[in-house]
């Protein structure tokens, strides 16, 4: 039946292999690359998604980093900011762009390059040598694998490879470099005129009636925040680690079974003598043993040079026997209980009496004591209490945080139940407004406004437990409430009308620095009196700032003398330009700048080579979840 | 053999039949897509065979770059454009080899190589890059027509700023002024905000306008 199958069962393998095995085989490993789609999706890149988790997981790397950088300054509202977390993803949006032309373009990293180049990092060196075990530790440091390491190596390589040809390339021509250094060597002969506001304070007249309607307008200016007096509790591993309790035999216990790391155990060498019995054997057959055991030691103590000989001739341990009973060197915990007691007991050279053992009669001698060197117990008892405390204490904050929550939110009425489970201590702080805290430990964009909602203020509740930090939870409640006010006319009219004043002289100032200069301009310099004149140049602008520069170098300079004025911070200032010298710089200028240009260059080309990139790659970014994580 | 119901030998007849006459069309499609995707998969294979020998020579002209080592650099970059010219890396190991015989002050070389990657990389914004350094070197090799030139044949869009002010800057070394601020203008109006615009700025204020 089935003839044609049967008749035709080798073709039909064959079509069966070539139409399901080649599809596999060609494109299996593309089918396992393609991205998953559904989760959360932060960007996608030419049809590559950015996922909600690894976007987060580089806002992580990003964080620690600038966590270790500000040390205690850090908050992490700081990355609460929707455009500081679009820079990064900008970033990682280039990154993908880079790593698709790469593999387009079939770019590669071989294993060699990949090794010589892990070999070559100095963190992974001792004494400038590559150290296979200070790699482990800083991968583990890391929390990397060594096969994660590798791939983003090899990610930075192949960037590398791509920046290194198209960005590090970049050229300046001479005659370009040689025109741009002369322009920032030019220099220019100036003086300076000011007018300043202070010499105006006397002409400006402020009414009472303008004092009024300023208060009147700016209400805002005059408000003090809202603010709240608050009582707080932090749960934290260190926070818990003072309540912890660690038995004197817990220590020792953790003591003994670490004891490698307190240093090197005491070694010893022996030799020995095994009559061997059964452990299970008769009396009978374990007295005559003894018996031949003692004949033996007593040939031992009337000559005791001749151990190596009788071991050799009488001895049941096979491994020993023929090297004279020698058993190398041993420490503690490595031979049978009697047997490790006895040789632990002996003076060098001395010989045992018989030592019974499950393996039957030892007659040892001890031929040689390496002392250890041992941190004893004492020297390391807070050590190992502050290390059982804290790995207590995290052990118990993941339970703890999850009870502490609850508590919090179930009696909301006092911090008290809290602490007193859990041992914490209830903290005050004053002054503390919804954009801040006196207190480091308040400090927190998501506690603020949890302080601040109704249910705090009115109700006086618990906020719930917030994560300000790793491993840290507070949970805070309002004890007193200011309400944003305003602060009384007469408290502030003072400082209004001196404001005022200043504002007014200050515009009266310019104006009159904006007549001179047009005097000037039509040849009237008599109301003037310019300061000392000195030389600047862009390369050397002395005090001018880039407004001033661009006056002075920007104007035209070919009737001279020429003014130009501008409005400065406390004023008005014009600059009268007397003299233009053309400045020839040296080669060495004339290199450092060509190769100044040629950097610039090779970074814009590389701008506008991802630009192009990017605009042929159909890039979207999903801005709804970059707004969504700032709450 | 077991036997069938009249129903079920219809059905196997019609089947054979079926066959007889589709079976070998239907063996050749097969046969034909398999090879498809055999010759696309070699044709793959192939190229990332070249690139990863590339890659190794391009990885010895980068050290030798970075230690601006002339020879070796000019060694392992002809060794990539004369046996992996296909590759992409041929492009990448011209420019550089560019930059660094540009450095050592031989322009016949560096022009060499930027004109290469003009006439042969596959992709518009690198052809771009070399074009705009090819300019740079003609205009030191007292050629500021032919640098001009260069930059006249339409660049990718993401390079139409950089264009611009390259031709500014080559007019203003030629004194021709109005025609550089017109340059710098352009470029003005296609930059976006960075460095270059600044740099831009101050470009125009020394030819005598804020």
């Amino acid at each position: 039946m089935f003839d044609f199958v049967s008749k035709h069962k080798r073709l039909l393998q064959f079509v069966l292999a070539l139409m399901i095995v080649p599809p596999f085989a060609f494109w299996g490993i593309q089918w396992t690359q393609r991205e998953t789609a559904g989760a959360g999706e932060v960007a996608s890149v030419g049809g590559q998604k950015i996922t909600d988790q690894e976007f987060s997981e580089a806002l992580r790397q990003q964080q620690d980093r600038v966590r270790g950088m500000l040390k205690g300054n850090y908050d992490p509202a700081i990355f609460d900011s929707p455009a500081l977390r679009l820079e990064l993803l900008e970033g990682m949006i280039s990154q993908r762009l880079m790593m698709q032309y790469a593999a387009r373009n079939h770019l590669t990293v071989s294993d060699e390059m990949l090794v010589e180049t892990t070999m070559s990092i100095p963190a992974f060196q001792v004494d400038g040598k590559f150290s296979r075990d200070r790699y482990d530790a800083a991968l583990r440091n890391e929390r990397m694998s060594s096969e994660a390491f590798d791939s983003a190596l090899r990610r930075d390589l192949l960037m590398q490879q791509l920046t290194g040809a198209l960005s590090d390339s970049g050229l300046a021509s001479k005659a370009v470099s040689r025109q741009f250094a002369r322009l920032r060597a030019q220099q220019r002969e100036i003086a300076e005129y000011r007018v300043q506001a202070d010499a105006q304070l006397a002409q400006s007249k402020i009414t009472p009636d303008a004092i009024r309607a300023f208060y009147d307008g700016n209400p805002a200016r005059f408000q003090v925040p809202e603010e709240v007096a608050v009582e707080y509790l932090v749960l934290s591993t260190d926070a818990l680690l003072a309540s912890e309790q660690v038995g004197a035999d817990e220590i020792r216990a953790y003591y003994e079974s670490n004891i490698s790391k307190y240093g090197e155990p005491e070694q010893r060498r022996a030799s020995h003598i095994l009559i061997a019995v059964k452990r299970d054997a008769g009396d009978a057959e374990k007295a005559s043993a003894r018996e031949r055991a003692a004949q033996i030691l007593a040939q031992l103590r009337k000559s005791p040079g001749s151990f190596a000989e009788l071991a050799k001739k009488n001895s049941g341990d096979p491994g020993s026997a023929s090297q004279g009973g020698d058993l190398g060197f041993f420490s503690r915990g490595m031979m049978v209980r009697p047997f490790e007691d006895a040789a632990f007991k002996l003076r060098p050279n001395q010989i045992s009496d018989l030592v019974e053992s499950d393996f039957g009669f030892h007659i040892i001698k001890v031929t040689g004591i390496k002392a250890g060197k041992m941190r004893s117990l004492e020297a390391a008892r807070p050590e190992i209490e502050r290390e059982l405390k804290k790995e207590r204490a995290g052990r118990r904050f993941a339970e703890a945080a999850e009870a502490f929550s609850n508590l919090v939110y179930e009696q909301p009425e006092s911090l008290g139940p809290a602490a007193e489970r859990f041992k914490l201590t209830v903290q005050r702080a004053q002054g503390v407004t919804r954009q801040s805290a006196p207190v480091a430990a308040l400090n927190n964009a998501r506690l603020l406004a949890a302080l601040f909602a109704d249910d705090s203020i009115k109700n006086r509740r618990n906020t719930e437990a917030v994560e300000t930090g790793p491993s840290v939870l507070v949970s805070a409640r309002v004890l007193d409430h200011k309400p944003a006010s305003q602060r009384p006319f007469d408290e502030v009219k003072g400082d209004i009308a001196k404001r005022l004043a200043q504002q007014e002289a200050l515009a009266l100032a310019r104006r009159q620095g904006a007549e001179r200069l047009d005097q000037l301009n039509k040849g009237d310099a008599s109301a003037v009196r310019f300061g000392a004149t000195k030389l600047v140049s862009r390369d050397e602008p002395q005090d001018l700032g880039p407004e001033a520069l661009s006056k002075i170098f920007g104007s035209d300079a070919s009737k001279l003398p020429l003014y130009a004025g501008m409005e400065s911070n406390n004023g008005y200032v014009i600059y009268r330009v007397s003299r233009v010298v053309d400045v020839q710089p040296d080669e060495t200028r004339q290199r450092s700048v060509q190769s100044e240009l040629g950097r610039v260059g090779g970074t814009q080309e590389f701008r506008s080579f991802l630009d192009g990139l990017r605009a042929d790659a159909n890039v979207e970014i999903n801005k709804a979840v970059l707004e969504k994580k700032t709450q | 053999m077991a036997t069938y119901d009249l129903e079920e030998q219809e059905q196997l007849a019609a089947l054979k039949a079926w066959w007889k006459e589709h079976g070998g069309a239907i063996i050749l499609g097969a046969t034909l897509v398999c090879a498809a995707i055999g010759a696309w998969n070699g044709w793959t294979w192939y190229q990332r065979s070249q690139a990863a020998h590339a890659a190794v020579l391009y990885d010895t002209l980068q050290k030798a770059a970075r230690a601006s080592d002339l020879k070796t650099t000019r060694e392992a970059a002809g060794a990539i454009l004369e046996n992996f010219p296909h590759s992409a890396y041929a492009p990448l190991a011209a420019l550089v080899s560019a930059k660094i015989h540009f450095q050592a002050g031989d322009l016949k070389t560096a022009r060499a190589q930027l004109q290469w990657v003009i006439d042969h990389a596959g992709s518009d914004e690198i052809r771009s890059i070399a074009a705009l350094r090819l300019a740079s070197v003609l205009l030191d090799d007292n050629e500021p027509d032919a640098a001009l030139k260069i930059l006249e044949a339409k660049p990718h869009p993401s390079f139409e700023a950089l264009y611009a002010s390259q031709r500014g800057d080559i007019l203003a070394t030629q004194k021709r002024r109005s025609e550089a601020r017109a340059a710098y203008r352009a470029a003005l109006e296609k930059a976006g905000a960075g460095p270059l615009r600044d740099a831009l700025r101050l470009k125009l204020e020394a030819l005598g306008e804020g």
